[in-house]
């Protein structure tokens, strides 16, 4: 048996916060993605806007300078925010930021970017004659995104999606550095205090495998249900 | 007769895209029971009066008035638009249209895209709608192919398919943009068919197409459009056997 020299609890809690950073970080990205290419196709110029600078932004940026931005530029930021409060109010506050809170909102910033160019593509591959027969019917705006364009665009988006989402979850690994404990930086804790990195990596590589092989099998169910009545060829 | 209000009025429609004039003040009375055929050469803005009828196009002018109710409308920064789209929309709930591309929902099987709008605009129970699917269905010679999906039926079924789901909403109106338009020559026939019945049954229906035959059989009023104008309209052994207009003559002159 590998002897784990005590860690095995603790990797196990980091293998837990990496999962749930990754799922929070990816609801996060979906939502921002959805607004970001409802905001790209919008007719409204100030939207149209503000979508494209968002994904220029994020998309131009390493992903690691953007969290270490965002951590440490929010934490001055905030606390310049608190200073503020005192001197010009009295209002004695202390915030801190926490690093979870903080990794899942960076993630979700970065891929939120990337969701929505896939979204918005997938949005643009629905024929427009299914959009129009839902209105002919009487469907509302919010029926007819309800009933035909978000099931429809699924269909186009999963492989995108499916993609990014396995870059997201290794990207979870960056959270590290802002000092938060997932299984990455159990492991390299470990390997330093007993001298053993491949003991500890080549589980954590496993671990990740792990996860990817069991969400590939999730986005293949997903693909096949966004797949129904489309041809096998198309 | 006199207190049931006529299905659908419009008056005076005008259409513009940039700077071209599409339609030109077009106006049409649809009494129930009538079936209108739109004919003229592409480009005559047939198709773009008929999207006018349910606000799929937006007209520059005109009036819209759906079994006695005026659609009300504002200016807006594009242009003019309606004021009040729940109107809209219990309005484009009375007219159905059938489409040149047909235009089933591709992700839901035939029973699906029929019951679709019934359960989720009309509000009727899903029961119900099954009920009624079925028997639309059975009637445009669909009984069988109720679970496929849109793709894997012909286009001629696909049509037939695309009428049943536009039957189910008991439309005070139907309308039809060229649905043959899109059909192999041998698959035609059948389209025709059911629609030769649901207009002898009294379905109001205004047809969009290129089909003379059809026009000269079931039609109650023929309407020749040229650049977005009325050139000649009236009975159809008038306007199709006895044409006034030089253009019209040319457009039903046999092509050789």
């Amino acid at each position: 048996m590998i002897d784990l020299h005590g860690y095995g609890p603790r990797l196990a809690e980091g293998a837990l916060v990496t999962i749930e950073l990754a799922i929070l970080s990816l609801i996060l990205a979906i939502v921002l993605g959805l607004a970001t290419a409802s905001a790209k196709m919008s007719r409204n110029w100030v939207l149209h806007r503000l979508g494209t600078l968002y994904t220029t932004l994020i998309r131009g940026v390493p992903d690691l300078v953007l969290m270490m931005l965002l951590f440490f530029g929010g934490q001055i930021g905030v606390n310049m925010f608190t200073d503020w409060l005192y001197n010009r109010f009295d209002i004695d506050i202390f915030i801190n930021i926490n690093e979870f809170v903080a990794g899942v909102v960076t993630i979700g910033l970065i891929f939120g970017a990337y969701m929505g160019e896939t979204f918005r593509g997938a949005f643009l591959a629905v024929e427009n004659g299914q959009i129009e027969a839902g209105r002919a019917y009487g469907m509302s705006h919010w029926l007819v995104f309800r009933r035909i364009r978000f099931p429809q665009m699924m269909r186009h988006a999963l492989p995108g999606l499916s993609n990014n989402w396995m870059v997201l979850l290794k990207t979870t690994a960056l959270v590290s550095v802002i000092g938060l404990s997932d299984m990455v930086k159990v492991a390299a804790e470990a390997s330093k205090a007993t001298r053993e990195p491949f003991t500890f990596m080549i589980i954590v590589a496993v671990i990740y495998l792990l996860i990817a092989s069991v969400s590939e099998w999730g986005f293949a169910r997903l693909q096949k249900h966004y797949d129904i009545g489309y041809g096998e060829a198309d | 007769m006199a207190d049931t209000p006529i299905p659908l009025e419009v008056r005076n429609i005008t259409k513009r895209f940039g700077d071209t004039e599409v339609l030109k003040g077009l106006s049409l009375k649809a009494h129930k029971g009538d079936v209108i055929t739109l004919i003229g050469a592409s480009g005559s803005g047939k198709s773009t009066f008929l999207r006018c009828m349910n606000l799929l196009e937006q007209p520059n002018e005109g009036e819209l008035i759906v079994h006695g109710e005026s659609i009300r409308f504002k200016e807006a920064k594009h242009g003019r638009e309606p004021a009040d789209w729940k109107q809209v929309v219990n309005m484009r709930a009375k007219l159905s249209m059938v489409f040149q591309s047909f235009n089933l929902w591709a992700h839901m099987t035939l029973l699906e895209n029929v019951i679709e709008a019934p359960i989720h605009v009309l509000g009727k129970s899903k029961r119900e709608a099954i009920d009624h699917a079925r028997e639309l269905l059975e009637r445009v010679g669909l009984g069988e192919r109720a679970d496929y999906y849109p793709a894997q039926l012909s286009g001629g079924q696909q049509q037939r398919g695309a009428i049943a789901r536009a039957l189910a909403m008991d439309p005070e109106v139907m309308l039809f943009d060229e649905p043959t338009s899109a059909l192999d020559p041998e698959l035609v026939g059948d389209v025709l068919k059911v629609m030769r019945d649901l207009a002898e049954e009294g379905r109001t229906m205004i047809v969009v197409t290129h089909e003379m035959a059809f026009a000269r059989d079931v039609s109650t009023q023929v309407i020749y459009l040229h650049q977005g104008q009325v050139e000649e309209a009236g009975p159809p052994d008038q306007v199709l056997g006895n044409p006034n207009s030089e253009r019209l003559k040319q457009f039903l002159a046999p092509k050789h």
